[in-house]
């Protein structure tokens, strides 16, 4: 009972102070979404406040529009840019608000301020293959009614916004039935492949040009403006007072060819958003800043360190909780069933909705990236320790028991040590899950090898997946090894020989 | 020695023991014989506390069995199974070391218990440092009783000791066992499903049928005046195949 209480007090000790580590620093955090414009506008916003001697962070890529306001919101970020469409169907939805100040009303009640629009308009529209709108001459958004046939693929987040699909098939009547949700950026390709015929755009788009798309006329005016603001947190100015001047300083400065020429830059021309941002700065405000440019080495050594320390803190409480919870479930079964069901299901709960649960509890970054690793690698070792330690020979049990070995010295002396090779064998699946999953940890912020993953996946660029992918799969290789050579040395000479003459 | 005293045992509402009474007198070697499924093994596991009677009660050494006193109990015992029971990630003396080291018994006496038992079972030291899946069927039965005899418990529980061994072995360990046991002067309770085994063994049978005790005597006293008639039964059908095959060669 006492190692059990431990274990309790360090899990305890996990939970509490993990959180506290995300609030240290008096940096503004300014976040983007995962796409190539919302981290550009990002980027310009970081440098531009860095260029004024105010520190920042960036952090990239979180997801998102959800995601990113829900952060606002609970001042787990301070900044981030979003459009004005976006805000009014799908931040305020069911707030029923149209005008700016009714805007600027609604946003103040969760403390948040909103900047004057940055300049372009980025509005969604539908792009087809011009082979495609030459066969079925389309030309208007209204043209797609007579061809069900279609298939359309849309970014998840269009898919189920207020202003996504479902209220633009009722606004234009449309009857396609095969519709399906996917990545922006796949999108394309998917076009391309004509595995789909009709994808969503967003007009500044710089593979608009490069795929040589037709855009479907909006003739009966369905989506709205989308008009680039910075919204950012009201308790901001009593910290940094200026803030407001410098934001102000980027109102009306990026006009629509400006912001297709940096997307394009990035998504194309295989600049860094942070370049690109920094020579828009340049132009535009006669600053002369050099941003230092991180070589793959740097990134790779970053990438492993936050990649371990999200394996190795997970694992670590992870072993600490299922090996006590995999002991408890073989000395009493029904309670056996009930843990083992519980993390069952937990281990069914798909890996994006967990990281989006965790938020509201733990913020953004490395915290809920830990919990949610955490509970997934409970199941392998909570399973394994309890079937080793249920599947020991009865002849074994037995004479633990009529030897007079009290509860406690049977569990330690011969019960463990006889488990163990099943213990392990599930502290190796986990593991080696845990590196897969933690990958997806950079969705949240938690950063890791997805990061490239996730850059290299939105910029289109194999070397950068690779750069991520292939530490992963070495990683997984690596801890597979280690456990066997564990294995090795930490199991009695007496059950390996068994293992080898039986097999 | 051992007392059972109207002992009643169901397993999923089977009655497997039915109101069994028994006292093991001390010093004696006692037989627990009968056809597969009679509830030898039971009983045997109930004497140790592995298993609890429905209705009933169990004595040893005078003291009635409870969850309170069972490990203090069974330090006084030793427990041989069928297969030995040998932990398998323990080496042979660590096997028969762990008891005495878990409470804490002077190591060098410890060792000189050891070679005593060495001797006794004519074991080689050699063997000691080997894993169980190391060793013959016969070694690992030898170290078992070695381990179930190292704290000298004055009651010794065997569970058909010999019946995974080859009949060379059998034959050989069976001699052996006899003369321990001889040596030794203590309680013993042994299963067997061999009458020949039991013969050659025990001061005293049990015979059992259907769990229910038929007969607990001598066994010239079985053959001279069995209780039932199953008894005769059970003792010539193990001797028939011997005869036959006599009367073959002849």
């Amino acid at each position: 009972m006492t190692t059990l209480r431990l274990y309790l007090y360090l899990a305890i000790c996990f939970f509490t102070l993990a959180p506290a580590q995300a609030e240290s620093g008096l940096e503004i955090r300014i976040g983007s979404k995962k796409f190539t414009e919302s981290v550009i506008l990002s980027e310009v916003i970081t440098q531009h406040l860095q260029t004024n001697k105010i520190s920042t962070v960036h952090r990239d890529q979180l997801g998102g529009t959800r995601l990113l306001w829900k952060a606002l919101v609970q001042g787990e970020l301070d900044i981030y840019p979003d459009y004005t469409g976006t805000i009014i169907y799908e931040i305020l939805q069911g707030e029923k608000v149209t005008s700016d100040p009714e805007v600027k009303a609604a946003l103040a009640r969760h403390g948040v301020s909103i900047t004057d629009p940055l300049g372009f308009n980025n509005t969604y529209a539908l792009g087809i293959k011009p082979s495609t709108a030459a066969k079925y001459s389309l030309q208007s958004i209204s043209d797609l009614r007579q061809y069900p046939e279609l298939r359309f693929g849309f970014t998840n987040e269009f898919m189920d916004r207020e202003d996504g699909w479902p209220s633009l098939r009722d606004h234009y009547q449309l009857p396609q039935t095969s519709v399906r949700g996917l990545d922006h950026d796949l999108a394309y390709k998917g076009l391309e492949a004509e595995s789909i015929d009709l994808i969503d755009l967003y007009s500044t788009d710089a593979e608009i040009a490069y795929y040589q798309l037709a855009v479907l006329e909006d003739d009966k005016s369905y989506f709205p403006d989308y008009r680039a603001v910075i919204l950012y947190r009201t308790d901001l100015l009593e910290r940094v007072p200026l803030l407001q001047t410098y934001l102000d300083q980027l109102v009306g400065s990026i006009s629509e060819a400006e912001m297709i020429t940096m997307n394009s830059n990035v998504k194309l021309d295989g600049h860094s958003e942070a370049e690109v941002a920094q020579e828009f700065l340049n132009v535009k405000f006669n600053t002369l800043s050099k941003i230092e440019v991180s070589t793959r080495f740097d990134r790779l050594i970053t990438t492993t360190k936050e990649h371990l320390f999200l394996v190795s803190l997970s694992l670590g409480a992870a072993i600490l909780v299922a090996i006590p919870l995999g002991i408890w479930g073989a000395k009493n079964s029904t309670q056996g069933q009930i843990i083992l069901s519980v993390v069952g299901i937990i281990q069914t709960i798909p890996s994006l909705a967990l990281l989006v649960f965790m938020i509201p509890l733990l913020g953004i970054g490395g915290p809920p990236a830990l919990v949610a690793l955490f509970l997934y690698s409970l199941l392998p070792i909570v399973r394994n320790t309890l079937s080793g330690l249920t599947g020991l020979p009865i002849d074994v049990q037995e004479s633990a028991r009529a030897l007079g070995l009290p509860p406690a010295a049977r569990l330690k002396m011969i019960e463990l040590p006889l488990a163990a090779r099943s213990i392990l064998a599930g502290i190796k699946t986990s593991a080696v899950i845990n590196v897969g999953t933690a990958t997806l940890g950079a969705l949240i912020g938690a950063g890791g090898y997805g990061q490239p993953i996730l850059t290299g996946i939105r910029l289109d660029d194999t070397g950068l997946i690779l750069e991520g992918a292939i530490p992963a799969a070495i990683l997984a290789l690596l801890v597979q090894w280690s456990f066997d050579l564990a294995e090795r040395t930490l199991l009695s000479p007496g059950i390996q020989t068994k293992q080898e003459t039986s097999s | 020695m051992i007392r059972l005293e109207q002992i009643t045992k169901s397993f999923n509402g089977n009655e497997v023991i039915h109101d069994l009474s028994l006292d093991v007198p001390a010093g004696k070697t006692v037989v627990l014989v009968g056809p597969s499924g009679c509830g030898k093994s039971t009983l045997l596991r109930l004497m140790v506390g592995l298993l609890w009677p429905d209705q009933g009660s169990i004595a040893l050494f005078q003291k009635y069995l409870s969850r309170k006193n069972l490990e203090a109990l069974r330090q006084q015992v030793g427990f041989v199974l069928q297969d030995g029971g040998l932990f398998p990630h323990m080496t042979a003396v660590q096997n028969m070391r762990l008891m005495a080291d878990y409470l804490k018994y002077d190591p060098d006496k410890t060792d000189h218990r050891i070679a005593e038992l060495c001797e006794l079972t004519h074991i080689s030291t050699d063997l000691l440092n080997r894993y169980p899946a190391e060793l013959s069927g016969g070694q690992v039965q030898r170290i078992a009783l070695m381990r179930a005899l190292m704290l000298d418990p004055q009651i010794l529980f065997l569970d058909e000791p010999l019946g995974a061994l080859d009949p060379l072995n059998r034959v050989s360990l069976q001699e052996e066992m006899k003369s321990i046991f001889s040596q030794l002067g203590k309680t013993v309770v042994l299963v067997t499903h061999d009458m020949g085994e039991a013969a050659a063994l025990a001061d005293l049978i049990v015979i059992m049928k259907d769990g229910y005790l038929l007969q607990f005597d001598t066994l010239s006293n079985l053959s001279a005046h069995p209780a039932d008639p199953f008894v005769t039964e059970f003792i010539n059908a193990q001797r028939k195949p011997w005869q036959q095959l006599e009367d073959q060669i002849k």
